[in-house]
């Protein structure tokens, strides 16, 4: 219930994004802190739980708020979705990490950097990350098999491919991809239709 | 592909984890501008960042926010060790002040003791100038005792027939040698000094010696060593202060010296 109200707290604090992100492409200091007390605990706790150490959640989380600074400029205030961007910043940054000390070498070229681009962002409905939504894939996460919430959480939170989770979950691929395939599925339809979403 | 095969696919394609050939044929396929998988990505991009919010809340340590806020240049990282350095800084200038005040005490102290070291040098000087020539007199004094308890010293008086004349006495012993007494000799001029000769029978004056008088007008002067058997007189002259190979201003005492 905490984490509800913090996110809550957050999701209407952001209502002020536009004006928001408009003073960080003005490059005003206090504007950052501001971000900072939006987005701070969200992306700490999501890094942290990707990671699960301390010192290296901070150091992410640092490089998290340094990158949305430096590209502020690309984001579109009125039509971009903000909290989206961070939480795909924030979360590419800790997967990053996890690949690079795990040493894994993909066999195809993840483009992170790619979803990250502000542009990726334009288009959105302000209303996507709301308290309603959030307690809507909450109430859908918890009602997956168990088997359906960990391929969700190895893709999400470890970046591994179906062909990785396969291997990890000594499992065949095709048995992964359906897991998958329908865990997306429920999530899907728990919140509504993705043309709703967007 | 289809789209409805194509849309299984958005989550795991915008989370990064969609391996060929699906990544390639999603990515050829948005390239065509086709709205239906731009909104599906769009929505897969919303879903994922619902995903993040499921982790529980934790609160970051405070220094975090000082952190980030510190690498856009707005708080010091650190502010708290900006504000030591600040309180390091004042209290080395402190440190500073104190040591510069305390040096220049010690410059003044070192300047006072050096100007007492100057003093009690030039106190030492004098005083051990008196005592040269305390030591002078005493041994002037000590001469002339000897050689006046000397049975063969004869004693000579001068000046007492002259209204105001240096007047004393001078005692010759012929193996000791001469001691001077006067008084009513008033201290040679600047640059003068008085000589003492010994006058031989038939020949020129011998330079014996050089002396001044006190304040008082009194004088007390040895020479010593033999004196010469053919002396008649001992006279006293005023020259000036390196003396004289002869007299040069008349004596202003003669003292006639007979067996």
């Amino acid at each position: 219930m905490i984490e509800f109200l913090l996110f809550a707290l957050a999701v209407k604090l952001s209502e002020d994004d536009p004006e928001l992100v408009r003073r960080l492409k003005n490059r005003e200091p206090q504007a950052m802190a501001e971000l900072y007390d939006l987005y701070g605990r969200l992306t700490y706790a999501l890094i942290f739980r990707i990671v699960r150490n301390g010192p290296v959640a901070e150091d992410l989380v640092q490089e998290t708020f340094l990158r949305i600074w430096n590209r502020v400029h690309g984001f579109d205030a009125e039509r971009g979705a903000f909290g989206p961007w961070i939480l795909a910043v924030a979360r590419n940054r800790a997967i990053d990490y996890l690949r690079s000390i795990d040493g894994r070498t993909m066999q195809t070229p993840f483009e992170l950097e790619k979803m990250e681009e502000p542009s990726q962002y334009a288009d959105f409905e302000r209303h996507i990350m709301n308290v309603d939504r959030a307690r809507l894939l909450r109430e859908a996460f918890v009602k997956l098999s168990p088997n359906q919430r960990v391929v969700i959480e190895l893709a999400y939170y470890e970046g591994l491919s179906q062909s990785e989770m396969a291997t990890r979950l000594r499992q065949p691929l095709g048995t992964v991809k359906t897991l998958v395939r329908s865990a997306l599925k429920r999530l899907r339809e728990h919140l509504g239709e993705r043309a709703a979403l967007a | 592909m289809n789209h409805e095969e194509l849309g299984d696919l958005y989550e795991l394609y915008t989370l990064g984890v969609l391996e060929e050939p699906e990544r390639a044929e999603i990515e050829q396929h948005l390239k065509t501008a086709c709205p239906e998988c731009q909104a599906g990505v769009k929505g897969a991009l919303a879903l994922n960042a619902l995903l993040a919010t499921l982790p529980e809340t934790l609160e970051p340590p405070k220094r975090l926010r000082r952190r980030v806020l510190a690498s856009v240049g707005m708080e010091p990282a650190g502010s708290f060790w900006k504000n030591a350095w600040a309180l390091a800084a004042v209290a080395l200038a402190m440190v500073l002040f104190v040591v510069a005040l305390d040096s220049q005490r010690r410059n003044q102290e070192l300047a006072g003791a050096r100007g007492q070291l100057r003093r009690t040098t030039s106190d030492l000087a004098q005083a051990r100038a008196e005592i040269q020539q305390s030591s002078a007199e005493l041994r002037q004094v000590r001469s002339a005792l000897t050689l006046l308890n000397l049975p063969n010293t004869r004693e000579v008086v001068f000046g007492g027939a002259t209204a105001q004349p240096p007047r004393g006495r001078v005692f010759v012993n012929r193996q000791q040698g001469v001691l001077l007494l006067a008084s009513n000799l008033p201290p040679a001029p600047s640059g003068k000094t008085y000589e003492l000769w010994l006058i031989p029978r038939g020949g020129n004056p011998v330079p014996s010696g050089l002396f001044q008088s006190d304040i008082a007008g009194n004088a007390l002067f040895v020479r010593s060593g033999p004196v010469q058997a053919n002396t008649a007189a001992v006279a006293v002259s005023l020259e000036p202060e390196t003396g004289s190979t002869a007299p040069t201003t008349t004596p202003v005492i003669v003292a006639s010296v007979t067996d």
